[in-house]
C-alpha cells in the first residue's frame, strides 16, 4: 500500500519518488513522438490519413496528461511532506515498478531516434508479387469509365482491371503513372513492374499493387526502388504464362520519392 | 537490415494506431470509475446467465472502445462484482458491438451489408454462448489473476442477500486494517480493495478538481501497464509478420476450410484494432471467402496476440486457453456454415 511505503522511510531498490517522473517522461515522450510524426509528415509512412486526427488528438492528449501531472508533482514538491495530499491509490500491476514506464520510454526514444522506412521492392516481393492484380478490394469504391485513362493512377488501373479483366480492352490507351521499380525475378530483362503500396489502415496491412512495364532497353538502367513517372500506351503481353495488361513505356522520368509514398 | 527496418516500421505503425484508442479506452474506464455508480450498473445486470451474457455483450454500445480499451473496463466491472457471464460477454463482444466499429465495418463493406450484419450477429451469439459456458463457474476468482481476485468483492451465492449480518461478522474474523465507515459495514483496507472502494465511496462528494486528479492518476497508471503490454504484443506481431511471409498465409486461403483457418491465424497474428480491422479485411475481400472474412472480423477482436497479452491482466493461463478454444471453435463452425451454405 502506498500510504505505508510513503511513511516508511526504509530504502528501496528504485527510488520511489522517481517513479511518477518516469511515468510523466514516458507518456510525454510518446505524445511528442506522435506530434513529431504528424509535423514531419512521417505519419504518412505509418498509417492511413483518415486516422491522422486520432493520432494528433492522442498525441496532444498524452502531452496534456504529462503536463498536468508535472504541474501536480511540482506543486507537491513545494509542500512539506506532512502536507502531502492523500497518496495515490494502489494499482494492480504485472510489471515491477518502473518497468512498464521504462519500456514505453525506450520505445518512444527509439521511435524518435530511428526514422520509419518506406517499404521497399524487396518487401513487395516478399509480400507476394505473383498476383498483384487480383489482390485488391473486390468492390471498387467508384468506377468511372469516363475517366481519362492517362489520369488513372496505378491503383485506379488495377481496380478498373478488377471490374473488367480483359487486357485487350485497354490496348492503345494512354498511361501516365508514378511508382517505384520492382525487378521480378521471373520476368525477362526488358520488363519491370511499376508499383505502389496500398494502405488500408496502417503499415501492418500495406500490400503492393503494380503493372508490368515493357522497356525498350535492359532494365539495369532503372534499379529497384527508383521512383519513376512512366508515360506510354497499354499493350497485352504474355508474362509468366499469363496474358497481362502491360505498359509499353515511351518516356521514363526519374522523380523524387513522394512525401506520401502510399496510395489508398 | 531491410527486414529489421520493416519490422520496426510495422511495430511503430501498430503502436501509433493503437495508442490513441488505448488512451480513449483508459479514459472511458476512468470516467466509469469516477462518474458512474458502477454498483448500480452492476446491480442492473441480470443474474440469469443467458440474459447476463447478452446484456454484457451489449453494454459495449456504451463504451466505444476496441479490444485494447475494453480490458480495463472489464477489469473494473469484475472488481465491482459483476456476474461472470456479463463480464465474459462484455470482454468478447464489446470490441465489436459498439457504434464506432459497426460504422467502420459499414464504411468498408457498404457493398456487402451482409458482412456487417453477420459480424454483429455472430459476435453477439458467440459471446453469449461462451458467457453461458462460463456461468458454470459462478465464482470466477479461481481462474482470475490473484491480484484481481483479491480486489473482487466476496462471492455471494445466488439467492443470498449481498449485505447481511453474516457477511460482516465473517469480516471481523479476518486480520487487516479497516476503515469504520457506516455502522456495521467496516471498509477493509486491503491493498487492492482500497482503490475501488475508496474512490467509489467518495466519488460523489469529491470536488471536480480532485476527481480530475484521480482521473489523471488512473489514466497514467493504466497507460503505463497496458501500454507496456501493447508494446510487447505489437513487437511480437511485427516480428511474426516479417518472419512468416504473408504470401504463405495467403496461399492457404482458397478452400472453404483453409481460408477460414488462415484468416483466423492472420487475425491472431496481426492483432489489428477492431475499430479499423474491417479495412484490413477489405484488402483480402477479393481472394478470400466471405466466411473467412467474417472469421477474421469476429475472431480477431475476441482473441489476438495483443489481446492475449492484455487478458493476462485478468485471467490465469488456463482460463485464457478455454476462452481461446471456445471462441476459435465457435467462430470456425459458424463461418464454415456460412461458407458451405450461403456462398
Amino acid at each position: 500500500m502506498t500510504s505505508i511505503s510513503a511513511n516508511n522511510k526504509s530504502p528501496k531498490k528504485i527510488p520511489t519518488f522517481l517513479l511518477p517522473w518516469l511515468d510523466v517522461l514516458a507518456i510525454g515522450t510518446w505524445g511528442i513522438l506522435m506530434i513529431k510524426y504528424w509535423l514531419t509528415g512521417k505519419l504518412y509512412l505509418l498509417i492511413h490519413p483518415d486516422f491522422f486526427w486520432l493520432v494528433i488528438a492522442g498525441g496532444f492528449g498524452l502531452l496534456a496528461l504529462s503536463v498536468f501531472k508535472t504541474v501536480e508533482l511540482l506543486s507537491q514538491l513545494k509542500k512539506k511532506p506532512s502536507n502531502l495530499p492523500a497518496p495515490n491509490v494502489q494499482h494492480l500491476s504485472v510489471f515491477p515498478p518502473g518497468i512498464g514506464s521504462s519500456l514505453l520510454l525506450i520505445t518512444a526514444l527509439l521511435g524518435l531516434a530511428i526514422e520509419p522506412q518506406v517499404f521497399s521492392s524487396q518487401t513487395a516481393l516478399d509480400r507476394g508479387i505473383t498476383d498483384f492484380v487480383s489482390l485488391t478490394r473486390s468492390q471498387p469504391q467508384s468506377f468511372r469509365s469516363n475517366t481519362r485513362p492517362e489520369d488513372r493512377s496505378i491503383i485506379d488501373w488495377v481496380r478498373t482491371l478488377n471490374v473488367y479483366p480483359e487486357p485487350d480492352a485497354y490496348t492503345g490507351q494512354k498511361v501516365k503513372v508514378q511508382g517505384f521499380v520492382i525487378h521480378p525475378p521471373n520476368y525477362s530483362e526488358e520488363y519491370i513492374i511499376i508499383a505502389r503500396f496500398i494502405l488500408t489502415c496502417c503499415a501492418a496491412d500495406a500490400y503492393p499493387v503494380g503493372l508490368p512495364v515493357k522497356l525498350a532497353q535492359n532494365r539495369s538502367a532503372y534499379p529497384s526502388d527508383t521512383w519513376l513517372e512512366i508515360e506510354g500506351e497499354m499493350i497485352t503481353t504474355n508474362l509468366g504464362n499469363k496474358r497481362q495488361l502491360t505498359i509499353e513505356a515511351q518516356t521514363l522520368t526519374n522523380i523524387p520519392k513522394p512525401k506520401n509514398p502510399y496510395d489508398y | 537490415m531491410n527486414q529489421i527496418n520493416q519490422a520496426f516500421t510495422i511495430f511503430l505503425s501498430l503502436l501509433v494506431e493503437a495508442i490513441p484508442f488505448l488512451l480513449l479506452g483508459v479514459l472511458f474506464s476512468g470516467l466509469l470509475l469516477l462518474f458512474v455508480d458502477e454498483a448500480k450498473l452492476v446491480k442492473m445486470m441480470p443474474r440469469n446467465p443467458f440474459l447476463g451474457a447478452l446484456a454484457g455483450s451489449s453494454i459495449g454500445f456504451l463504451f466505444p472502445v476496441c479490444e485494447c480499451g475494453n480490458v480495463p473496463v472489464a477489469r473494473r466491472l469484475l472488481m465491482q462484482g459483476v456476474p461472470a457471464p456479463v463480464a465474459i460477454g462484455f470482454l468478447l463482444a464489446a470490441p465489436t458491438i459498439n457504434p464506432i466499429v459497426i460504422w467502420a465495418t459499414w464504411t468498408a463493406f457498404r457493398e456487402q451489408p451482409e458482412i456487417v450484419v453477420l459480424r454483429v450477429v455472430l459476435s453477439l451469439t458467440i459471446a453469449t454462448i461462451i458467457g453461458c459456458v462460463f456461468s458454470a463457474q459462478a465464482d470466477l476468482r479461481p481462474v482470475l489473476q490473484p491480484a484481481l481476485a483479491r480486489a473482487m468483492p466476496r462471492y455471494i451465492p445466488p439467492g443470498k442477500k449481498a449485505i447481511d449480518s453474516g457477511e460482516t461478522a465473517s469480516m471481523l474474523l479476518q486480520s487487516g486494517t479497516y476503515l469504520l465507515g457506516q455502522p456495521g459495514a467496516p471498509l477493509r483496507l486491503d491493498s487492492t480493495m482500497l482503490q475501488p472502494n475508496l474512490i467509489a465511496a467518495n466519488s460523489a462528494k469529491k470536488p471536480l478538481a480532485d476527481k480530475l486528479r484521480l482521473l489523471a492518476d488512473n489514466t497514467i497508471q493504466e497507460l503505463r501497464e497496458l501500454g507496456a503490454v501493447l508494446v510487447i504484443g505489437s513487437a511480437i506481431a511485427a516480428i511474426i509478420q516479417v518472419a512468416a511471409p504473408r504470401d504463405f498465409i495467403l496461399s492457404l486461403g482458397q478452400g472453404p476450410v483453409t481460408s477460414i483457418l488462415a484468416m483466423m491465424v492472420l487475425a491472431a497474428v496481426v492483432s489489428i484494432c477492431s475499430t479499423v480491422d474491417s479495412f484490413f479485411a477489405l484488402s483480402f475481400a477479393s481472394v478470400f471467402t466471405s466466411g473467412s472474412l467474417l472469421a477474421f472480423l469476429v475472431f480477431g477482436p475476441m482473441i489476438d496476440l495483443k489481446g492475449i497479452g492484455l487478458m493476462l491482466f485478468l485471467f490465469k493461463k488456463k482460463a485464457i486457453i478455454y476462452l481461446f478454444a471456445l471462441a476459435a471453435q465457435l467462430t470456425f463452425l459458424f463461418t464454415l456454415l456460412i461458407n458451405l451454405h450461403f456462398s
